[in-house]
């Protein structure tokens, strides 16, 4: 059943930064853009790069393997090789603590 | 320009399919027909040489679209149909068969076909080659844990060959006429970290040898190399590199010299007639010259680009060019403009695998390759652009952001 966890401290991921955590071994990235975090798999859709190793540019997160772009907010596809869209969470900060509805 | 209102796109595969994609994005409501010779809907060739080739993605994954998106969008798709002649006066396009289809444009998207030397023995069975899906099956077949083959040529394609046959088990002898792998592009010095890369993971190298000749009664059963080694196996792969498949336009009066010749609106001279992505030799306005590349995202951009351009609205494609190879667990991705260059730049450890280098032509960087370095090879994008020189030593400092290294009015 879903519930929230607690994965880091809200300013452990500053804006621009996106962190990756782990959540039950599976991995999740949650991306600060402009002050607002935003939780998706870490794991590209087009063939299993870690996409915290990559750029965010703005709500963009850029994998690093063939620079497949998703849209950090709804994980949508914006730019090839990727074709599936990325699955994402809903965050919430409790306090000091970010959380991930997992 | 009105538009026009029946487009033909020649090839289906990852450029024409862009093309027709992009042509309904900008809301083109005419007649789209994409024609390619494959049997198969658009597929990308990327997983042929990778995880397709090991068995461990099914042929529906690689598909670039789904079936219905063609019905959807209203692009006639007729594969199977192998175009012989564009004819740019007439207008229209001769189809194997007779039938001849009217058009007001027409997009060339007939990438490369596998180059053939004339070695003997190349036709026997059990030599193999690889551009499409029919030929990745094909390998797929004789691929069996213990089985020994040969591989000739490591350029990108035969070095992803070499890896995904090793992955499997199959034990590999690699024959290279260079120094080292991918010599040509990348040089001696990555070159032989690529070199190590296939070497850990059990291929035997022969560098600096070619192949003189495939032997065996009714299949193949050894290569014999021109110093004279004689190397035994089940069955051989070949990867000498690409030609242009730019025969549809032979007596149409477009320019072919090295493919199809287009400037940076992907016009070719003959009013109509546009080509793009592997066939395209293309003029690059960032580079001033023209130049042919046989990359996947030189085909999406590309082929967009055409779209917008047969619509008027073209803008001038100015794309850095950029490709990857993986092999194993290296994530190899080159960017820039292949250029001769007198300086190499490391950034990271050669011996970790895990850099970027730049090529430095007069200390500007023409070009760059990363192994498991994606994220600083992308930020290295502004800079192969900029075409500025750089600080040798800020380049190789790990703790340099790239994109800081490019003054802002030249940013990308
Ligand atoms: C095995 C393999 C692995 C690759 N891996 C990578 C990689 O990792 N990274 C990367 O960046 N790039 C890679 N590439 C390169 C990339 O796939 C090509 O750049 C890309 O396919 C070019 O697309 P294209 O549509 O221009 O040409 P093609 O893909 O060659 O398609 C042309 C199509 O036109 C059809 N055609 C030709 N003539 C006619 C005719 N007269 N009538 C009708 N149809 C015709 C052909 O049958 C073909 O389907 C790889 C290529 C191969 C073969
Ligand atoms: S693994 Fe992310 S783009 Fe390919």
């Amino acid at each position: 059943m879903a519930r929230f966890v607690t994965v880091a401290k809200a300013n452990s991921v500053q804006p621009g930064q996106v962190l990756k955590v782990e959540i039950d071994n599976f991995p999740v990235a949650v991306a600060n853009v402009g002050g607002t975090f935003h939780a998706f798999d870490d794991t590209c859709t087009h063939e299993d790069c870690s996409l915290a190793d990559g750029d965010l540019e703005q709500h963009k997160i850029i994998c690093p393997c063939h620079f497949a772009e998703f849209d950090v907010r709804n994980g949508a596809v914006l730019t090839p090789p990727a074709t599936v869209p990325l699955k994402v969470y809903p965050v919430r900060v409790q306090g000091s603590d970010l959380q991930v509805e997992f | 320009m009105p538009a026009p209102s029946t487009i033909a796109i020649v090839g289906a595969s990852l450029t024409g399919a862009s093309a027709a994609a992009t042509l309904r994005e900008e809301g083109f409501d005419g007649r789209v027909v994409l024609l390619g010779a494959e049997p198969q809907l658009p597929y990308d060739r990327p997983p042929l040489s990778k995880a397709y080739l090991r068995g461990a993605t099914p042929f529906e994954k690689t598909l670039l679209r789904p079936a219905e998106f063609y019905r959807e969008k209203e692009i006639e798709l007729r594969l199977s149909t192998t175009v012989t002649r564009v004819d740019a006066e007439k207008k229209w396009l001769e189809l194997a068969g007779g039938e001849r289809l009217d058009f007001d444009s027409v997009l060339v998207a007939t990438g490369g076909r596998n180059r053939r030397f004339p070695i003997p023995g190349l036709d026997l069975p059990g030599v193999y080659d690889l551009r499409t899906v029919a030929d990745a099956d094909r390998i797929r077949e004789v691929i069996a844990p213990g089985r020994r083959a040969v591989v000739v040529g490591l350029g990108f394609i035969g070095a992803e060959v070499a890896g995904s046959l090793r992955e499997c088990g199959v034990e590999v002898v690699a024959i290279e006429p260079f120094k080292t792998p991918l010599f040509r592009a990348l040089g001696e010095e990555i070159g032989r970290v690529v070199e190590g890369l296939h070497r850990d993971h059990g291929v035997d190298m022969i560098l600096g040898d070619a192949v003189a000749a495939f032997e065996g009664s009714g299949r193949v059963e050894r290569v014999v190399t021109t110093s004279g080694r004689r190397v035994e196996c089940d069955f051989a792969v070949f990867g000498l590199g690409i030609e242009p498949a730019a025969e549809v336009v032979a007596g149409s009066g477009v320019r072919v010299d090295n493919g199809i010749v287009v400037d940076e609106l992907c016009r070719t001279n003959v009013p109509g007639v546009f080509a793009a992505g592997d066939v395209a030799n293309h003029y690059h306005p960032v580079c001033a010259r023209p130049m042919r590349v046989e990359h996947w995202q030189n085909g999406v951009k590309q082929g967009a680009a055409a779209a917008r351009s047969m619509l008027g609205r073209g803008q001038p494609y100015d794309e850095v060019h950029w490709f990857w190879s993986d092999q194993y667990d290296a994530n190899i991705q080159y960017a820039g403009f292949h250029a001769p260059w007198d300086q190499v730049v490391v950034r990271g450890s050669l011996a970790e695998r895990k850099f970027l280098a730049f090529f430095l032509t007069a200390g500007r960087v023409e070009s760059a390759v990363a192994i498991n370095q994606g994220r600083d090879l992308r930020r290295a994008f502004s800079l192969i652009r900029a075409r500025l020189p750089v600080d040798p030593a800020r380049l190789a400092d790990p703790q340099v952001d790239l994109r800081t290294l490019v003054p802002a009015e030249k940013t990308a």
